[in-house]
Order: C-alpha cells, then sequence, then structure tokens
C-alpha cells in the first residue's frame, strides 16, 4: 500500500517519538497513543519500528495494535466523523447520518475517502442521548442531525460542493 | 501431601496441578488448551473439575489449580458433564467443519439449537498455535482484533519474515485447522512457501531451510552439525553407529 510507506522526513519524527520513551514493553501502549495522535493513525513501519524499539515480536505489537479500538491501521482523514450508534441514536435515526455520509462522501463505517480529508466510524455511545442522534466531527458535537443537517456539516468542513464531484 | 481423586489417594507435589496429577496417574480429564509443553491456560474450561475442601465444593479449571492438601476432586458429575456439554456445543458451534468439533459434538450428546456456525470456520481460538510459535522462538503469528472477529494470523495477514516454517502451529492445533500444503521440496503455511531439506540418510523432507538456519544461529554454529543433517530417525542411527565403533 502506498500510504504505508513514509517519506524521510516522517520517518525521523517516528523516531522522535518512539526514542521519547525506554525501550521496554511497558510503553507500547503509549507509543501507539503517541503515534496514533501524530500520524492519525498507526503506519506499518511505526508499529515495526515500536516492535523494535520495545523488543518484543512484531506479531506482539500488530495484536495489541488491533485489539483496541482506538487504534486504526488504516489513515483516517483530517476530519473524522464518529457516528453515535447506541440504543437513543439508532432509534433516532443514526442510519440517516449514516445513508447520508455514503451517499455524499462514498465511504462507510471504517472508511476514508481517498483524498483522505473525510472518515468514518461508528461509536456505541457518547453520552448525549439528549441530543440524538448525534455526530462528533473531530471531537465536536453536531446535535439532532438529519439529511439536511449532514450535508451542512460536510460543507462546513469540506465545503458546499463536496463529495458531489465523485 | 495426600489428595483424592475420583476415589483414588494420590501422592501429589506442591506447586502440580490437579490435571497434571491426574494424567500421571492415568485419570482421564479431557482437554482442549492445554498441552503439557506449555502448561495450563485456562481458557477452553473443558477440564473443569470438582474439589472439595472442608466440606465445601467449587468448580475449577483443574489445568491451573495448583494441588493443596486435602482437597477431594472429582472429574465427572453431572453438573461437570453438562459444562463440558455446553463448552463443546459452544465451539463446535463456533467451529464446526473441523472434524475433532463435530465428534466432539457427537460424543458430548449435545441437543440441537439454532446458534448461527459458520460452515468454514476451524478454529475454537485456544492458543496453543501461538504458544507454540513462542516458544520455537519466532513469535510470527498472534490473535489479531477482538471479540467475534479474533482470528490467529500474521501481521497484516502477510508472509512473516520471522516465520521459519516448522509448522509447530499445525502440529499442536487439536482441531487440525493451520493448513500446510506440501508439494514435492516445498511446503506453504501462512501464506509463504518454505524449501523442505531432505535427510543425507533416507531422503525423507524433515525440515525447511529456515528452521535449519535458524538453529544454526542459535547454537552458533557456522555448518550443519550432525543433528541438522539427518531426520530424527536417522540421527539416533547415525549417533548409535558412532558410539560402536568409539567401543570397538
Amino acid at each position: 500500500m502506498e500510504t504505508d510507506a513514509l517519506i524521510t522526513n516522517e520517518s525521523e519524527e517516528l523516531d522522535a517519538i518512539i526514542n521519547k520513551y525506554p525501550g521496554e514493553k511497558r510503553y507500547i501502549m503509549a507509543i501507539m497513543h503517541d503515534l496514533s495522535r501524530h500520524f492519525n493513525y498507526l503506519p506499518r513501519p511505526a508499529l515495526e519500528a515500536t516492535a523494535r524499539h520495545a523488543g518484543v515480536p512484531f506479531s506482539q505489537v500488530y495484536s495489541m495494535a488491533t485489539f483496541y479500538k482506538a487504534f486504526s491501521l488504516v489513515p483516517r482523514g483530517k476530519v473524522h466523523f464518529k457516528v453515535c450508534d447506541g440504543t437513543t441514536c439508532h432509534i433516532k435515526g443514526s442510519q440517516i447520518i449514516i445513508d447520508e455520509i455514503y451517499s455524499r462522501l462514498n465511504i462507510k463505517p471504517g472508511e476514508t475517502t481517498a483524498d483522505l480529508q473525510f472518515s468514518l466510524e461508528t461509536v456505541n455511545c457518547i453520552g448525549a442521548c439528549a441530543l440524538a442522534p448525534a455526530l462528533l466531527a473531530n471531537g465536536k458535537v453536531h446535535p439532532r442531525l438529519n439529511a439536511a443537517g449532514v450535508r451542512q456539516v460536510i460543507a462546513e468542513y469540506g465545503g458546499p460542493e463536496y463529495g458531489k464531484k465523485e | 501431601m495426600k489428595i483424592l481423586i475420583d476415589g483414588i489417594e494420590i501422592e501429589a507435589q506442591f506447586g502440580e496441578t490437579i490435571l497434571e496429577v491426574a494424567r500421571r496417574t492415568g485419570i482421564h480429564i479431557p482437554t482442549l488448551c492445554y498441552h503439557e509443553a506449555f502448561g495450563g491456560q485456562g481458557s477452553c474450561r473443558f477440564c473443569m473439575v470438582e474439589v472439595t475442601k472442608n466440606g465445601s465444593s467449587r468448580i475449577v479449571a483443574s489445568c491451573t489449580y495448583p494441588v493443596n492438601d486435602g482437597i477431594e476432586v472429582k472429574t465427572s458429575t453431572p453438573q461437570i458433564d453438562k459444562i463440558r456439554r455446553n463448552i463443546a456445543m459452544l465451539l463446535y458451534k463456533r467451529a464446526p467443519n473441523s472434524l475433532f468439533m463435530q465428534t466432539l459434538y457427537k460424543e458430548h450428546l449435545c441437543t440441537e439449537n439454532n446458534l448461527v456456525e459458520d460452515p468454514h470456520e476451524k478454529c475454537i481460538l485456544c492458543r496453543l498455535c501461538v504458544n507454540a510459535c513462542a516458544t520455537m522462538g519466532a513469535s510470527a503469528i498472534s490473535t489479531v482484533m477482538r471479540g467475534t472477529d479474533k482470528r490467529v494470523a500474521t501481521p497484516y495477514d502477510d508472509a512473516s519474515a520471522v516465520c521459519i516454517g516448522c509448522a509447530a502451529c499445525a502440529e499442536v492445533c487439536p482441531t487440525g485447522c493451520i493448513e500446510v500444503q506440501e508439494d514435492n521440496n516445498i511446503r506453504r503455511i501462512w501464506n509463504q512457501d518454505f524449501t523442505l531439506v531432505a535427510c543425507e540418510e533416507c531422503g525423507k523432507n524433515f525440515a525447511t531451510r529456515e528452521q535449519l538456519a535458524y538453529i544454526m544461529d542459535k547454537s552458533k554454529q557456522d555448518a550443519p552439525a550432525t543433528e541438522l543433517r539427518f531426520c530424527e530417525n536417522c540421527r539416533r542411527k547415525v549417533l548409535a553407529r558412532k558410539l560402536e565403533t568409539f567401543n570397538g
């Protein structure tokens, strides 16, 4: 995958992040959190470097990275949508939000647009049931959305015409 | 210390598990995720037994329960049989494609139900293969994802740089889930091809090239020693012949 190859600049940044921590097994989670924050996902070379640094088999680091939902192994977009699909949001129409995002941006939960602008995931409950159905865009809550509201949110983050070209 | 298993009094050592004591006495306790090379994992719960001490009893996993003085163990009671039947049923429903699980399902007289089966699945996620790989020193495979998506795989499902193709994972797998294809002198396992090396005596393929290189690296040898040129059987013969001349 092309996105897996890091450019020189990035591999320096990668080393800087990893070398902040001692080369021990117990720092793997902390390293992966930092990497995830920096790259917006966990690139393969970063995981391999983490394994080398901590002195554990790559398979074990990969196992940890796939175990936690907080980590993504595919690039996330600049704007990361979290659609709440908890009971209340589900009943109040979270599927409408997911469908509208799909029809506008052509991404399903877990996917990212080709230009890395948007990505989408569903979460089980964000604790904002009174605002159902809710959408988090980079952590900002957009309450009581309908299809028109979703179009507005997408426009807010990428221009009103976004998605029509495709 | 003395313990009772199914009414038989047995002398047990501190640190042994109930399962170990039972096995060496010849008392059968069925297991799935246990292998004597790795010890108990306590994950399949198939080896559950009833332990009674001071009048109170509890159900424990015999593979991880260390013996203590004066315990009385029952390996088969209606309650335990029910637990085993349930486990057999659930694991069969998870891995119905495995012949082993099909047999187990029938043996335990499990009743039909409408749990959804994946007709292709053979793995019961006992982790024996992961343990075997780690013990061999390669750690090429691990469990990935979690919950219902959990499975055993190499990172990114790619050919692993550290896999030596020893097939220890397939060897310990109780359900015959790990595929090893052998075609002439090529072994295919975990999406990777390995060249097999033939025994210099009998010509039987006995190890992969990577496996021998790994052993040489670990034991810091430059050239393959006698042990690495022959299969297990011929190795004994060659060594015996050596001893003959040594004596003569």
